[in-house]
C-alpha cells in the first residue's frame, strides 16, 4: 500500500531559492517545539528540504526563529 | 574575485538611529571599492528576538547587500566583531538573485511551468 505522493509546497509557490529572512514561511516547516519537520511529513522535495534546513539554521542564528520553542530558560 | 554578499546585523536596540548609521557607514567603508555601487541597505527596525542575546530582548535589524572582494571580508568581520553595539551579525553569499544573462528581446518571466 502506497500513500499518494504529497506535493512540495515550496515548488508549488514558485520559489526557486528559500530565503532565510522569511521566518513566516519557514515556521510552517517546524514542529510546535521548533524542530525541523522531516520531508516525510511536510512533503517537500529533496532540493527544497536541503535549502529549508540551511535557511532555518541561519534564521535561528539571527534570532528570527527559536532553537527551542516554549522553553522558559 | 568579487561576489555578492548579504549581511544581517542585529544592533543593540538602545542605540540611536544616528549611531546605527554611523556604524554602518564605517563598516561599508571597509568593503567599498571604486566603481562598485554602494551597498543596498534595508532597515527592518526594532524586532523582538526569538531568544535573548547578551541579555537583550529586542534588536534593531539591518540587512545589507553588496558586491565585495573576498579578501576584504576578514577585516570587515573583525571590525564588526569588535563593536559592542552589534549583538550579532551574519555574512552569507547571496544566492537569492543569481545574475541572469540578458538575452536579446526576450524576458525570462515566462517559464512558470
Amino acid at each position: 500500500m502506497r500513500r499518494p505522493q504529497k506535493t512540495c509546497a515550496i515548488c508549488e509557490s514558485g520559489v526557486r531559492v528559500v530565503d532565510f529572512k522569511d521566518e513566516r514561511t519557514l515556521s510552517r516547516f517546524l514542529t510546535e517545539r521548533g524542530k525541523i519537520l522531516p520531508s516525510r511529513l511536510s512533503g517537500t522535495c529533496a532540493r527544497h528540504q536541503r535549502q529549508l534546513s540551511t535557511a532555518i539554521k541561519r534564521a535561528r542564528q539571527l534570532a528570527l526563529l527559536p532553537y527551542i520553542k516554549g522553553f522558559a530558560g | 574575485m568579487t561576489r555578492q554578499y548579504e549581511v544581517v546585523y542585529i544592533f543593540d536596540s538602545a542605540l540611536e538611529e544616528a549611531a546605527v548609521n554611523e556604524r554602518l557607514t564605517r563598516f561599508n567603508a571597509l568593503i567599498q571599492q571604486d566603481g562598485v555601487e554602494a551597498p543596498q541597505m534595508n532597515h527592518w527596525g526594532k524586532r523582538t528576538l526569538a531568544y535573548p542575546i547578551k541579555k537583550h530582548e529586542t534588536g534593531y535589524y539591518v540587512v545589507a547587500k553588496f558586491d565585495a572582494e573576498a579578501a576584504a571580508l576578514p577585516e570587515f568581520e573583525r571590525a564588526i566583531k569588535l563593536d559592542d553595539g552589534v549583538l550579532r551579525f551574519l555574512v552569507v553569499v547571496n544566492e537569492g538573485a543569481q545574475p541572469v544573462p540578458v538575452t536579446a528581446g526576450k524576458s525570462d518571466e515566462e517559464d512558470d511551468e
